[in-house]
């Protein structure tokens, strides 16, 4: 069977740095090694291995329902602590147990169906008091282009469409915004205000490596320390709690002669794509614009964007 | 006891008690069902303002706007009002006897609704109404809700602030529940909101009524129905929905149309839909309209015939069978609804008449389904011809079909039974064989036939029954 080199995808080796800088800022306010990682980690664990090496203490259980990519995991398995579980994650989410200890789970999902949002508001019922939720789907526009999928879509996501317009949004922006919208409905039905406890999100992004992908992160926690969990993300970068609209991962595919040249002008005060499109003194897109535009992500993000390298084994 | 000793018994109170408004018959209507209550009451000011609605969209310059917050809701139209000769009736807890006649086509029967969603909210409402040259003011405290003596309420004079006759119902002092539902679960509620409006008010909404909630329109759901015309050769058959129509004796007109909206799911998806729920809610059923107001939506218990007298019970493969019943009255009380209007009298004896004719209407698509889901791709063919109909469409379309009078059966009217396609051979050409084995042995298979044990136990099966059929023949 085929994968899709995950560990080669820029904006995704982004997006997976940044939830390691989002469980360092929890690690702020409390003890990491009470949680345990879970996570969907694809044939070489890239997360796991990435998770470890961050943060040692955390527990780390890895689920995968082919039996192929579990074989592949247990290759690949970076570190003699992943516990590596042969199952799909709904039989898995039936079985788990909190049993209040806190966790973090990334549903790294490459589709957009029903079962994922159902696994997502059983999720959100199921863990503990702090513990991180990440879910990431699909977000691709045109694939509802056709109208017999888009009325699939209307009858797939009825409940958890935000208006009754009908009309899908063709931009990529849009879409994820209207999956973020989907995701807040979700967790609202799952965590109802009368229960006590919410979802804070931290993090919203949306990226293209191949195809259109938006990745959610937030926090359960009681409605009532919501605001001390606001204040304990409030000064990171990257953080967005109030489901404003995604932020774009959009990295430049940049050799690596070309990121040391730009080390020493990093980070910027002023305009940063500005001044860093004059520091090479070339385009690295079609034109001003669009350089401009995609240095200002490479600003934005450098320190999250791994070095590929060509390696002779 | 002898009589010289027997007790003098004092007369029993049997009066009412304003907590039993406010906490207790809140509790048999949801938040949601509530807001509709107060949107039929914005319907029944137009029909009362407009005396006749007539024509494709009678209801165009209408509007109903709903707000909600976290401290406070407020529902505002320009439905006429509620007139001054009605407000010794209006702000009654329940309908008197000596009530005004109703104007036709008027839903609100017996009384509770407005205040019912009020109590439901919060405690302090402020009704402000324009009507004709009269604009007054109905302010509900906390404290009048808390004392059970006072039952009048007081009327203040309004400053004339209001350009339209139309009446706005503003209400603070939220339960802290409703509190919940209009902040933190507000894009969760007000999503099922604009669902419920959209689906309970797509007819009313089509004819031109405009509802806004939180400054969106909400757009109109309607059920719509494959029709497709029959080709010159009138024998042919053709996807069309079954029609009955009737009037009864007490003026209940009655019109029932049911079919397909889409194409037939074949086996396969079913199947696929029964081991992993695809798809968070399912536009079939049946759906029953009172005078333009749904009362009930996509239903499929046995409440609108589904599981019961020879229908099966509702399962996916029938996902694409969808009905519409409308009961049409000039008096409200002549229809099949429940106090709450959002659902069916079950025991009304109308429906439970009009009930056999939607069970027999529907056993003609599902009879159709049975025989066509093992070849839905050629299925898809015959419905792809036809286009998709609004009910008004349908009943339009109605008016050139042939109908036939249905008098040795109750209820009495008249009905068109269309002629859907048939296979040719009623035994299926393919026939669709499963069976559970253990995952181990199918892996052990799989790896056996295939070099790779992680291969579908679907191709696994067939490889099988191939290999068999094979050796058979040779």
């Amino acid at each position: 069977m085929r994968q899709p080199p995950y560990h080669l995808r820029p904006n995704k080796a982004v997006d997976r740095l940044l939830l390691i800088e989002a469980i360092r800022h929890l690690g702020k306010s409390t003890e990491l090694d009470q949680y345990t990682y879970y996570g969907l980690g694809g044939p070489y664990l890239e997360d796991f291995r990435l998770l470890h090496e961050s943060f040692p203490e955390l527990g780390l259980v890895s689920i995968e329902g082919n039996r192929q990519i579990f074989k592949r995991q247990e290759f690949h398995v970076p570190c003699g602590k992943i516990q590596l579980q042969n199952t799909d994650f709904s039989s898995f989410l039936r079985q788990y147990d909190s049993r209040d200890r806190k966790s973090i789970f990334w549903l790294d999902y490459t589709g957009l169906g029903y079962s994922q949002f159902d696994d997502f508001m059983s999720l959100l019922e199921k863990v503990a008091a702090g513990s991180i939720v990440k879910v990431t789907l699909r977000a691709q526009p045109c694939d509802y282009f056709q109208q017999e999928r888009l009325d699939d879509f209307k009858r797939m996501f009825e409940v958890f469409l935000p208006n009754s317009s009908g009309v899908l949004p063709r931009s990529r922006e849009d879409f994820a915004k209207l999956v973020q919208d989907m995701l807040q409905i979700a967790a609202q039905r799952a965590l109802p205000g009368g229960c006590g406890m919410a979802y804070q999100p931290l993090s919203s992004f949306y990226y293209k490596d191949r195809t259109g992908i938006f990745t959610l992160t937030g926090i359960v926690c009681e409605r009532a320390n919501l605001r001390n969990v606001r204040a304990s993300f409030s000064n990171w970068q990257y953080v967005s709690l109030n489901w404003a609209r995604p932020k774009q991962i959009d990295v430049p595919f940049l050799s690596t002669k070309e990121r040391l040249h730009l080390q020493k002008h990093l980070p910027c005060r002023l305009d940063s794509g500005e001044s860093l499109v004059r520091a090479l003194g070339y385009y690295v897109d079609d034109n001003r614009r669009k350089s401009i535009k995609k240095m200002r992500q490479y600003a934005h993000f450098y320190r999250h964007f791994p070095y590929f390298m060509k390696a002779i084994p | 006891m002898s009589k010289q000793e027997q007790m003098r018994y004092e007369p029993v109170e049997a009066s009412p008690v304003k907590q039993f408004f406010v906490h207790m018959l809140t509790r048999d209507i949801t938040l949601g069902d509530a807001i509709l209550d107060l949107l039929d009451n914005c319907v029944d000011g137009i029909l009362r303002s407009k005396k006749r609605i007539a024509g494709k969209r009678p209801y165009a310059g209408f509007k109903a706007e709903v707000e909600f917050k976290r401290d406070s809701f407020m529902i505002s139209d320009n439905c006429g009002g509620i007139p001054w000769s009605l407000h010794r009736y209006a702000f009654k807890m329940g309908r008197s006897s000596d009530h005004p006649k109703e104007t036709p086509g008027t839903v609100g029967v017996y009384g509770i609704g407005m205040k019912r969603a009020i109590f439901k909210m919060g405690k302090d409402c402020l009704i402000s109404t324009k009507s004709g040259r009269h604009e007054y003011n109905v302010h509900i405290t906390p404290e009048w809700i808390a004392n059970e003596k006072e039952w009048m309420i007081p009327v203040s004079a309004s400053d004339g602030g209001k350009k339209v006759e139309g009446t706005t119902i503003l209400v603070g002092a939220l339960n802290p529940d409703i509190a919940d539902r209009f902040s933190a679960d507000a894009n969760d509620f007000k999503a099922e909101l604009e669902r419920m409006v959209s689906t309970h008010y797509a007819f009313i909404i089509d004819k031109g009524f405009e509802v806004r909630i939180n400054g969106d329109l909400v757009k109109p759901r309607p059920t719509r129905l494959i029709f497709a015309e029959r080709p010159r050769d009138k024998r042919a058959a053709a996807i069309q929905p079954y029609i009955f129509r009737t009037r009864t004796k007490d003026g209940v007109d009655v019109f029932l149309a049911v079919g397909f909206t889409r194409p037939i799911p074949s086996e396969d998806e079913a199947i696929a839909e029964r081991e992993e729920k695809r798809y968070s809610s399912m536009d079939a059923g049946w759906t029953v309209v009172c005078n333009d107001r749904a009362v009930l939506y996509c239903d499929r218990s046995e409440l609108t015939g589904w599981g019961e007298a020879g229908v099966p019970r509702y399962h996916f493969q029938f996902t694409a069978i969808s009905g519409v019943v409308e009961f049409r009255a000039d008096d409200a009380s002549k229809l099949p609804t429940t106090t709450t209007k959002r659902g069916i009298d079950a025991s009304s004896r109308l429906y439970l008449q009009v009930k056999n004719k939607m069970r027999e209407g529907m056993g003609i698509f599902i009879n159709y389904t049975n025989k066509w889901k093992a070849h839905a791709d050629e299925s898809r063919q015959h419905i792809g011809k036809g286009t998709s109909l609004s009910f008004e469409e349908v009943r339009t379309k109605a008016n050139t079909l042939a109908f036939k009078a249905t008098k040795a059966s109750v209820p009495k009217g008249e009905q068109y039974r269309p002629d859907l396609p048939m296979p040719k051979k009623v035994e299926p050409r393919k026939r669709r064989i499963s069976f559970v084995k253990d995952a181990g042995d199918v892996r052990l298979v799989a790896e056996h036939l295939f070099k790779d044990d992680n291969t579908d136990p679907s191709i696994v099966g067939e490889t099988c029954f191939d290999l068999v059929l094979r050796e058979t023949k040779d």
